[in-house]
């Protein structure tokens, strides 16, 4: 640590850092535009301007900008000096003489960067009098909204959407007083992170376009700790509703996880918690062959789940990777161990077990994104991150900056320093290879590919452990290709101080997580010590629905064949999108009776007896476990409205109902988790994800409501005068209204980010330990799966070559960061990004059967009958078909599979 | 309790016979009687209301039929018995006020929590909210008193606007501001 002098007052600092980092984690309030702490510093905006001093005896000193001046032992500055603060004034009043005065209308008002900085500088009169200069705004697609009269040249934008995220279509324009911040032409922007410019946005040129569609101003509204639940990656958001409704989804920073980012389908996916087919009334179907349906009272609904079960021979449980931890452990404690499914079919679930197993067996347990994002070498075997787990993709981005600056002159610049690294490295690229049989939008990246089919994939993978370490077993019939590249890529990854491996079960193939996992372990035999594994999961809950350790879906088929289990339960799971259409006809034609939990109106809801609803992410408590183990709590931004209950307490009632347990048994988040605890040890630690619902500051809850709310308006007092009391909360130390503590929360339960002066999400500075660093009180969540050390359990074997077959295609499931997500696809932004069913064909194969691009091609999968245009890859080996998995509507499930061409 | 017992004087002649308060009296009824009256004929008289008047909070439209208010909510925010209920809209990309972006969906005031404090019209960035010369406000029912948006610009009417704000700013756009 260095000690520096601020106004005359001693501090202690991080020399890493510059010194406007270092005022800021002292608590200084030192206005800023252009520096943001995952961007770096560059020095333009000239706002953070303070005076350094030489020595003690200097008393002139001269002004710079904090942001470039790194810390330094004696280090002797002044914020108030009055010539500074004056100079900050000048610089805001500059900016305010282009600046529209329209904060009434813009959305931004309220939550302004700038409108805190103008205020925290003391500017309050501009001597311009002449017109402003005014912009003509792009369409710039569902997510964004543009206005370019705002603009106050930061640069921030394209330093994140070019720099930091990869996107060529958002560029700086023009000169002088005529830079403009755009696409070179009216269009959607084309990057899947292009949501978080409306936080990097220091005010309002970039706003949320579906916020606008539901306004609210941000002291309105009522937000609650979320966790995203469209992929497993599990990024923490900050849930926003207003009078009953989710308005937006903000970044919450975890610093080993999302950052400051998150990707497009979390931010925007939210809005299917209000389309139309969300369910909210228990529905009766008397019968499943007709399509008649009656909403019930709850009452009703239950007496005729006590008559199914009393009638039933043996109940099933069908749990899901989408619902939480707390409902699937629930309905596996109310059918028994022996009946509860995963909810995957035997092909996902034998490759996720594969995959807990791998991260169980990884030496240090599964790596973070923030592993990713410091790592100097990846392999990336059998995943495509921008599609199955984005924000892993923009970790993953900075990564190949790291092999590049650890070089010679390189260390010797400060991390902060973003346009000397910048410039330092040019176009140099870190090793980051990718096996995946399509192109990916990592390719630009990629120091090599390799595409094939998954069994090949998965041979490279273990020719590289075996080039790393002869001592694992060699692959035989390598072609010389695959083996050149098995051995740069085994030479990258010894060479690196931090290689990491990523692989999951986007293929469904247990053997190229083996060979990932084989791999890690002959790093970690040869002396990398820092190697970690990174396991991608498809869904929120994956890993938790894997780790309760359920059968196959098929299993219950046999089951119900055998007639020892006739009736079903099925939870937050769609099987049409699991299993081909007749699989799934002959299970539920094989069930006398089905209950269905679900929060959407599904194929599979519109078939069962009952149907009741279960809340969203928004209406719940409860627990996910994501891609690395790690367990954390999502609490409902909205009191359950209606019959709408969360899924677990929905089963603790039919358990109660027909006796299965005890009342009360299970209508607390805390008693769900207790038992789940005492069932199952590993999953223990899940309890202390987040603060029991007891947990007081001071003896007071947390508010979801901001402390300046103006929300509770009387317009409910024709119906009765007496303001309705505020829900309460028996599940999370949280409450409802602006009441409680007003202190800073654990991280866990931070609501919302605001400090006085700082109403902008920027106010988060002064949540966490050091700018840039972890949460105050550390970062939230319990990991589960602690790694098992150099021991490496026996793995799978090798796969043999996959043969030349000129009858059939190989259908591998491909991936759309956009539409292969269930509940996200449901929200009509992200729906108008969804690209059109399509099967991805190579040239050659496309002309050996007569077809150009958008002809459309007919496929026989198994049972399965498939009709699509085709989309041309170069990319894609000969003999493989990509076809996009979980599209709406357009499902084609239980890939990896031979298909024929019909015609 | 100690108790004070007053003596009580006898009454003389002239008080007896009442009759000085009864002329007393009529002096000063004649006295008024040919003075103009003071009381209005309420309701179908009506009294005069200064300009500073602080009746029942309204919406005004600009000389040119304008909705001012842009449901920016500082009305809301700032309102102390929280009778404002805004819920902002978006104005259609064809309406030839789409420059101003925003326009209250709906706009509920509840005449029954109003206090007529005026801190809405104070903190109005848009001189869109008034309270006028409105002062008596009846219904029959509570839910009658939720002054609607229809409700409140029919109560509103036409002002007079010395800005005309938005107007500048599309010319503005229009004349310099093809900057791209």
């Amino acid at each position: 640590m260095a000690t520096i002098t601020i106004d005359g007052q001693s501090y202690e600092a991080d020399p890493s850092a510059n010194l406007l980092q270092a005022a800021l984690t002292l608590g200084f309030d030192l206005p800023y535009f252009c520096w943001h702490p995952a961007l770096g510093s560059v020095g333009a905006c000239r706002q953070c301007a303070v005076r350094q001093y030489r020595d003690e005896e200097d008393t002139t000193g001269q002004i710079v900008m904090a942001c470039m001046v790194p810390v330094a032992d004696g280090l002797r500055c002044s914020i108030v000096e009055p010539e500074a603060a004056e100079f900050r004034a000048e610089v805001i009043e500059w900016l305010m003489s282009n600046h529209p005065h329209d904060c009434p209308v813009c959305d931004e008002g309220g939550e302004c960067h700038l409108q805190d900085m103008t205020v925290m500088t003391g500017h309050c009169k501009r001597r311009f009098r002449f017109p402003k200069r005014t912009f003509r705004n792009q369409y710039l697609g569902p997510f964004i909204n543009h206005e370019m009269n705002r603009c106050i040249q930061c640069y921030r934008c394209v330093r994140f959407y070019g720099d930091y995220a990869g996107g060529s279509d958002l560029v700086a324009m023009a000169a002088h007083n005529h830079v403009y911040f755009g696409r070179h032409e009216e269009g959607i922007l084309e990057n899947e992170f292009s949501g978080n410019l409306v936080e990097i946005c220091p005010t309002g040129v970039f706003t949320d376009k579906t916020l606008k569609h539901h306004y609210s101003r941000k002291w309105d509204m009522v937000s609650s700790p979320s966790v995203c639940s469209h992929c497993a990656v599990g990024c923490n958001t900050i849930a926003s509703t207003r009078y009953g409704s989710v308005r937006r989804i903000l970044n919450r920073y975890h610093h080993d996880i999302n950052g400051y980012f998150l990707c497009d389908r979390g931010r925007f996916g939210y809005t299917f918690t209000d389309a139309a087919d969300r369910l909210r009334r228990p529905l009766l179907h008397p019968d499943r062959e007709r399509d008649v349906e009656t909403v019930a009272e709850p009452a009703e609904a239950m007496k005729r789940i006590r008559e199914i079960f009393s009638e039933a021979t043996g109940v099933a449980g069908i749990g899901s990777p989408r619902a939480s931890l707390e409902s699937n452990y629930a309905l596996r404690n109310l059918v028994g161990s022996g009946r509860f499914s995963s909810g995957l079919p035997r092909i996902e679930h034998d490759a996720t077990t594969a995959l807990l197993e791998a991260m169980r067996n990884a030496p240090d347990g599964p790596g973070s994104l923030r592993d990713a994002e410091r790592a100097d070498a990846v392999l990336i075997l059998g995943e495509d991150p921008n599609n199955t787990a984005p924000r892993l993709a923009l970790a993953l981005r900075q990564s190949v900056r790291n092999e590049p600056i650890r070089a010679d002159a390189g260390s010797r610049i400060p991390r902060w320093h973003d346009r000397a690294i910048r410039d330092f490295v040019q176009d140099r690229k870190g090793p980051l290879f990718i096996a995946w049989p399509a192109s990916t939008r990592l390719d630009d990246l990629a120091a090599g590919t390799h595409r094939a089919a998954p069994d090949e994939i998965a041979r490279l993978g273990f020719a590289v452990a075996h080039a790393i370490d002869p001592q694992s077993p060699a692959v035989t019939d390598l072609d010389d290709s695959a083996s050149d590249l098995a051995s740069r890529i085994a030479r990258a990854l010894k060479e690196a101080d931090r290689p990491m491996v990523v692989s999951g079960t986007a293929l469904r193939s247990p053997a190229i997580i083996a060979a990932a996992a084989a791999t890690v372990h002959a790093l970690r035999r040869t002396g990398s010590g820092g190697s970690s594994f990174l396991a991608v999961a498809p869904e929120a809950n994956t890993i938790g629905d894997a780790m309760l350790e359920g059968a196959p879906l098929e299993t219950l088929e046999q089951q119900l064949e055998s007639g020892e289990v006739d009736t079903l339960v099925i939870l937050e799971n769609d099987i049409y999108r699991r299993l081909p259409a007749p699989a799934t006809d002959r299970i539920i034609s094989k069930a006398r009776r089905i209950i269905a939990l679900d929060s959407i109106a599904t194929a599979t809801t519109n078939r069962a007896d009952v149907v009741l609803p279960a809340g969203s992410f928004a209406e719940s408590d409860g627990t996910f476990v994501n891609h690395e183990g790690r367990a954390q709590r999502f609490f409902q931004p909205l009191p359950p409205a209606g019959d709408v209950l969360e899924a677990w307490r929905w089963i603790g009632r039919i358990a109660a109902e027909t006796g299965t347990s005890k009342q009360n048994e299970w209508d607390r988040l805390d008693r769900v988790l207790t038992a789940l605890a005492r069932d199952c040890p590993e999953l223990a630690p899940a309890r202390d994800a987040a603060p029991d619902a007891a947990f007081r500051a001071n003896g007071q809850r947390f508010p979801r409501a901001p402390r300046r709310f103006s929300g509770r308006t009387s317009i409910l007092s024709h119906l009765s005068v007496h303001e309705p009391k505020p829900p309460e909360d028996s599940d999370s130390p949280l409450s409802f209204t602006m009441e409680g503590h007003s202190g800073q929360p654990p991280a866990a339960l931070v609501s919302h980010y605001w400090s006085p002066g700082w109403n902008s999400s920027q106010a988060l500075n002064k949540f966490q330990s050091e700018v840039a660093g972890p949460a105050r009180g550390g970062d939230p969540g319990a990991r589960l799966i602690p790694g098992n050390g150099p021991n490496e359990r026996p793995s799978t074997a090798i796969p043999a070559p996959v043969p030349d077959d000129d009858q059939t295609l190989l259908a591998v499931p491909c991936y759309e960061v956009f539409g292969s997500d269930e509940l996200s696809a449901r929200a009509p932004a992200v729906a108008e990004r969804i690209p059109k069913p399509y099967v991805a064909l190579a040239p050659t194969d496309a002309e050996h059967h007569g077809l150009d691009s958008g002809d459309s091609l007919n496929l026989l999968i198994g049972e399965l009958r498939v009709s699509a245009p085709v989309r041309l890859d170069p990319k894609l080996p000969p003999g493989l078909c990509g076809i996009p998995a979980g599209m709406p509507g357009w499902s084609v499930p239980h890939l990896p599979a031979r298909a024929s061409v019909v015609t | 309790m100690a108790t004070k017992v007053v003596e009580r004087k006898p009454l003389n002649l002239a008080e007896r016979s009442y009759l000085p308060q009864i002329v007393g009296g009529l002096k000063i009824t004649f006295r008024n009687m040919w003075k103009p009256p003071v009381t209005l004929e309420y309701p179908e008289q009506r009294p005069n209301i200064p300009d500073r008047y602080r009746g029942v909070p309204t919406l005004v439209k600009d000389p040119n039929g304008r909705e001012k208010c842009v449901a920016c909510q500082l009305c809301e925010f700032v309102c102390p018995p929280r009778a404002i209920r805004i819920d902002p809209g978006e104005i259609p990309e064809d309406s030839e006020h789409a420059h101003v972006e925003k326009a209250p969906r709906e706009f509920k005031i509840d005449m029954l929590r109003c206090i007529y404090c005026g801190l809405c019209e104070e903190v109005c960035p848009e001189e869109a909210i008034f309270l006028q010369d409105t002062f008596s406000v009846n219904g029959l029912s509570r839910a009658e008193l939720v002054f609607n948006k229809k409700k409140l610009y029919q109560l509103g009417g036409t002002l007079p606007d010395s800005h005309y704000k938005w107007d500048k700013k599309r010319d503005a756009a229009e004349k310099g501001g093809d900057e791209h």
